[in-house]
């Protein structure tokens, strides 16, 4: 393995980083949408989401990526590998996302809303001050947990000539028909990534409990 | 109770629409060589990991196929827009329109050739197995029976196992485990692992391999029949197809495609201009 590999499995890295970036800074605020479309039960568009989170909780990754990608500029639409890659990693994660929130958001005590509503809270007001701070602790673990996946599925992006870690890795590997020293590499380049992202979870954590005590 | 029914049939509608509109409409057709000109480029799909054809070295595409890819920039009056994707989606690509032309080893066969046109071959690639060096239980055909055989899954040389078959049945054997791998590297990591006891490829990518791992593989013998590799284009796009070819005579006519099969291959091949397959 040359410098130019190991460069090139740090470019794939920055991809990877991209790409996971875009779905979950996409595809949480989605998931949450969606949860509280479902959670305030608004007639025809509630049973729609049901719908919309079945199938893509039932679609592969894969297989969606490849409808996307090559269904889309038949209907008119120009899409790029980076571009569908995104795409099909928000729509994907968004439903996984709108099930952690939607449980969080079912498991809220029913009397702290009654509490607000009696004081004359409006329903914006009363999520904002009460229910989100209280559901985005619940749920912190399920959300990290959906985004290191998401992380460690992107490689399945490959398929569409998007090159991240593992398909640098790859194409290292056919090059010199040694394809164990740029795997370790990838594998050395994941975990400080997914180890970051539960380091963060921890961090919050324990400034929750803190603040916890504290009150 | 009739109005939640409503609304989840809308919901199952709304939801079924955009697949209807997918079916109804026809499929984009690939440029022809006139729309290619006017919109001025030609998307170009090859492959990654299929040395020495196309391969990345450094982050850069090169092989054979990168480096007529360079020559076509300069002999095409039009921008060359190159997508570097696995094997996997090329030929999908290439069928659904999304590109243009596939400038990669695609093996020449009879099912391909019913929803791609193919250009003049590009090199001489009979099929070939390799085994592990020192393995001497192989040493010939005949001692192919009953052993564990990879190769890539939705390849030509898959697609041609069968002419080997009749080989090894006709020294009194059988064709032995066949796995599928989806490209070439990690087939003949298993071959090293012990996992498969031979790998089917191309003579070229077999010579490839041997000729940077001679400590590892050795190349044993021909088990097909004449195989050719060429580029693919959607079919009836007579054009674009009469463009490749007049382009592929000139570079065999002014010495740049010898000479890059000198480089990549090892040896120039005289090629047919067409070919038909058998299989």
């Amino acid at each position: 393995m040359s410098h130019g590999d190991i460069l090139a499995i740090f470019n794939g890295a920055l991809t990877t980083l991209l790409l996971s970036a875009a779905g979950i800074a996409l595809g949480l605020p989605i998931g949450l949408g969606l949860a509280l479309l479902r959670w305030a039960r608004v007639p025809v568009i509630a049973p729609i989401v049901a719908v919309y989170v079945s199938l893509l909780r039932a679609t592969p990754l894969v297989t969606l990526l490849l409808l996307l990608f090559f269904a889309l500029p038949n209907v008119g639409v120009p899409i790029g590998p980076l571009s569908a890659g995104v795409l099909a990693l928000t729509m994907n994660t968004a439903a996984f996302n709108c099930e952690v929130w939607r449980a969080s958001l079912m498991d809220f005590p029913k009397e702290q809303i009654e509490a607000a509503q009696s004081v004359g809270m409006r329903r914006g007001l009363r999520f904002r001050r009460i229910v989100f701070p209280q559901v985005l602790r619940t749920s912190l673990t399920g959300l990290i947990n959906e985004m290191s996946l998401l992380i460690k599925v992107t490689p399945v992006l490959a398929v569409v000539g998007v090159v991240d870690i593992t398909r640098a890795a790859q194409r290292i590997g056919a090059e010199t028909y040694e394809p164990l020293p740029p795997f370790l590499v990838a594998v050395a380049i994941y975990i400080p990534i997914v180890f970051a992202l539960v380091s963060v979870q921890r961090l919050i954590e324990r400034r929750n409990l803190r603040l916890e005590a504290a009150a | 109770m009739s109005f939640r029914l409503t609304s989840r049939r809308s919901a199952v509608a709304s939801l079924l629409m955009p697949l209807a509109l997918l079916v109804a409409i026809p499929h984009a057709s690939a440029a022809t060589l006139e729309e290619i000109q006017k919109r001025g480029y030609l998307v170009v799909a090859t492959e990654d990991d299929f040395r020495p054809f196309e391969f990345v070295k450094d982050g850069k595409p090169t092989g054979f196929d990168n480096e007529m890819v360079e020559a076509l920039k300069k002999y095409a009056k039009f921008e060359i827009r190159q997508e570097i994707l696995p094997w996997t989606g090329i030929l999908a690509g290439v069928a659904t329109g999304k590109y243009d032309i596939a400038i990669t080893a695609a093996i020449i066969t009879k099912e391909r050739a019913q929803s791609l046109d193919f250009t003049s071959p590009i090199a001489d690639a009979t099929h070939y197995y390799v085994k592990r060096k020192g393995d001497d239980s192989i040493k010939s055909i005949k001692d192919l029976n009953g052993k564990t055989v990879g190769v890539q899954a939705g390849s030509a040389l898959l697609g041609r196992l069968p002419e080997l078959k009749a080989m090894i049945e006709k020294e009194g054997g059988k064709m032995g485990k066949i796995v599928e791998y989806t490209s070439y590297p990690e087939a003949y990591q298993d071959l090293a692992l012990k996992r498969t006891d031979y790998v089917v490829n191309t003579v070229i990518n077999l010579k490839s391999l041997v000729a940077e791992k001679g400590a590892v593989f050795e190349l044993g013998q021909p088990v097909s029949g004449k195989s050719y590799p060429a580029w693919a284009i959607k079919k009836g796009n007579a054009d674009l197809l009469a463009y490749m070819n007049k382009f592929i005579a000139e570079q065999k006519a002014n010495g740049t495609m010898p000479a890059l099969q000198k480089k990549w291959f090892g040896e120039s091949f005289t090629l047919p201009v067409t070919f038909t397959p058998e299989f």
